[in-house]
């Protein structure tokens, strides 16, 4: 079986699973079973078989397993937002939709990175001009203390979606002209060989810009995140385990000055390290989120309660609806509602499925012969992972929660279309790995 | 939605519920098993240029190609852009007689640079020269691997090292 139809016979799953799912919530809903939910899995299949087509169009030696992986995710995510409110579902489809459009015009457009190389300087400014928007009065917004998204007109976009892709880019560009200096080092001090200091300038420039990002727009999150992925990549492009473990050494060192001086960092820390303390459960911002996050996945248990079955008490509030006994679990929740709903054993699927799209993302890596695809692919992989972490982290209190989505499954479209872009931008570096010579 | 058919359950409804709960997990674990299957598969076949001789030696990337190791002229007085030179088992370049690529550069030193091959990788050092040597606008300090698209320099003259 070629590549190409192992990737077409893969799309089916996601299908089953999504009409299996909004199956099992008519049933809890109506107590009668209809066709209706088949016509979804219907129209979900035809869509991504569109999105196959194009693939197999433009990028057909590519990797086979990790669009039937992002599809599976994406199902399952569609029908939990079902399950809340069906207008969150309809919302998503359209932007899962708007998703695989930039996900067919980047993988058809880019189909020489050496562009992306060649512009690397533009792309990291952008990026950080995006990043900052959100503190702009005008356009920014916060959201519970956190500066994350900019509101243009009635949408408002997420910033560090977009621009953790091209911080990735450019690091990639970067790291691949510096990386020969970075490995042979000039002076030696307390056995750690330091590079020269031109060179120790931008990395300790992007070090500061993390910092920055922590204490500008608060959130300890996106900037792990960031700076995890650059860690990452300084790890691979030279193969020193020193700058890795200095680097989290000075992260934590930062990480913990911020947190024990930015007001909601504090907050965060704080609720984390003990969410059951009544006094926090009970406060405006304190542990109740991710206190209940906790008792839902605890009361889903091995097996899960079943689909649409957990409790979430919903309530509309003018048009926003709010799940008062799970809040947000559209967006950061809709990890721990998934456990609630199908138990320990859900979420390690779940968890299963980022990780075989990380290991095909190292392993498209691995494959890569351009050291500048290398390492582009690394750090997508690597960033796309922290994401994974950070949020499934910090619902199940690994670490302090923050508003990260969980990609592909959470509530939004900027985490859709940005996700797309990364995988279709793996997947062109996949296809140039694998095309035959 | 015009014709929908429903199928009434009645006290099925529970049973039914919890069938499609397993079924769902179950083809859930069942494709994750196949693709992590494929994907074991997919490891143990040996890739094309795949082979990291860089990973060895620590330097942790590598560009080790399969094809033939060239130098394509960027720009040098004499030559095209785009020329291509095989590097073969090594190739010394200099501005002297006694070399495999003469470039005509007032800074290029008689034998100025050399491209050695060793193994899966070719290397690039410098031959004392009086200028120099750059990689990718460094200057170029003892032996270095090259890797796909590596820019060499030497005074005005550019070569890009090419495996593929």
């Amino acid at each position: 079986m070629t590549a190409r139809n192992r990737e077409a016979l893969a799309l089916v799953p996601s299908a089953l699973l999504l009409t299996a799912g909004l199956a099992a919530i008519f049933l809890r809903r109506d107590e009668f079973l209809s066709n209706e939910s088949l016509v979804y899995g219907g129209v979900f299949l035809g869509l991504c078989l569109a999105a196959h087509l194009v693939i197999r169009w433009s990028a057909p030696n590519a990797d086979p397993y990790i669009f039937p992986l992002v599809a599976v995710l994406a199902c399952l995510g569609l029908v939990e937002l079902y399950r809340i409110d069906e207008s969150f579902a309809q919302a998503q489809a359209r932007w899962f939709v708007i998703g695989l459009v930039m996900f067919a015009v980047t993988l058809a457009s880019v189909r020489d990175l050496r562009w992306l190389q060649d512009n690397k300087y533009t792309i990291a400014l952008a990026s950080l001009v995006v990043l900052l928007l959100p503190r702009v009065p005008g356009i920014g917004q916060s959201t519970n203390g956190a500066y994350l998204s900019i509101s243009v007109g009635p949408m408002s976009v997420q910033a560090a979606e977009f621009a953790k892709i091209g911080i990735v880019v450019f690091l990639a560009g970067y790291l691949r002209d510096t990386r020969q200096v970075l490995i042979h080092g000039g002076r030696r001090i307390l056995g750690l060989s330091l590079p020269p200091l031109r060179h120790l300038g931008p990395l300790l420039v992007i070090w500061g810009t993390a910092m920055l990002m922590l204490i500008f727009i608060r959130d300890l999150g996106s900037s792990l995140m960031f700076f995890g992925a650059f860690l990452a990549l300084l790890y691979v492009a030279t193969g020193r385990l020193s700058y890795p473990l200095a680097g989290i050494g000075a992260f934590a060192a930062g990480a913990w000055f911020v947190g024990s001086r930015v007001g909601h960092v504090q907050d965060r820390v704080a609720a984390w390290r003990d969410p059951l303390d009544p006094e926090l459960f009970n406060a405006t911002g304190g542990s109740y989120q991710l206190a209940q996050s906790l008792f839902a996945q605890a009361d889903g248990g091995l097996f899960g309660r079943g689909f649409g079955q957990a409790e979430l008490g919903t309530m509309v509030d003018g048009d926003l609806v709010t799940t008062p006994l799970l809040p947000a679990s559209q967006t950061d929740m809709i990890y721990a509602l998934i456990v609630n709903e199908t138990g320990l054993l859900g979420g390690a699927a779940i968890l299963l499925a980022y990780l075989l799209i990380v290991q095909r993302g190292f392993r498209i890596a691995s494959l890569a012969r351009d050291p500048f695809h290398k390492l582009l692919a690394t750090g997508l992989s690597a960033v796309f992972a922290l994401q994974v972490f950070v949020i499934v982290g910090g619902v199940t209190k690994v670490i302090p929660l923050t508003g990260v989505t969980l990609p592909f499954m959470s509530y939004g479209g900027s985490s859709l279309m940005a996700n797309f872009i990364l995988l279709a931008l793996l997947l062109r570096v996949s296809e140039t790995a694998r095309r035959p010579a | 939605m015009a014709d929908v058919h429903a199928l009434p359950l009645g006290d099925l409804v529970e049973p039914v519920s919890v069938a499609l709960k397993f079924g769902i997990v179950g083809v859930l674990y069942l494709f994750l098993v196949w693709v992590a299957r494929s994907s074991v598969t997919d490891l143990a076949r040996v890739p094309m240029g795949a082979t990291a001789p860089g990973v060895a030696e620590g330097t942790g990337l590598s560009g080790g190609g399969t094809g033939e190791p060239r130098l394509r002229v960027e720009r040098a007085v004499g030559h095209n852009p785009g020329d291509e030179y095989d590097v073969g088992p090594g190739a010394v370049i200099g501005r002297g007689g006694q070399v495999d690529i003469r470039i005509d550069d007032p800074y290029a030193s008689g034998r100025h640079a050399r491209l050695v091959r060793q193994g899966m990788v070719v290397i690039v050092e410098d031959l004392s020269s009086t200028n120099g040597t750059f990689l990718n606008e460094e200057p170029l300090v003892g032996a270095q691997p090259l890797q796909i698209g590596d820019r060499i320099r030497i005074g005005d003259t550019e070569f890009t090292y090419l495996d593929d």
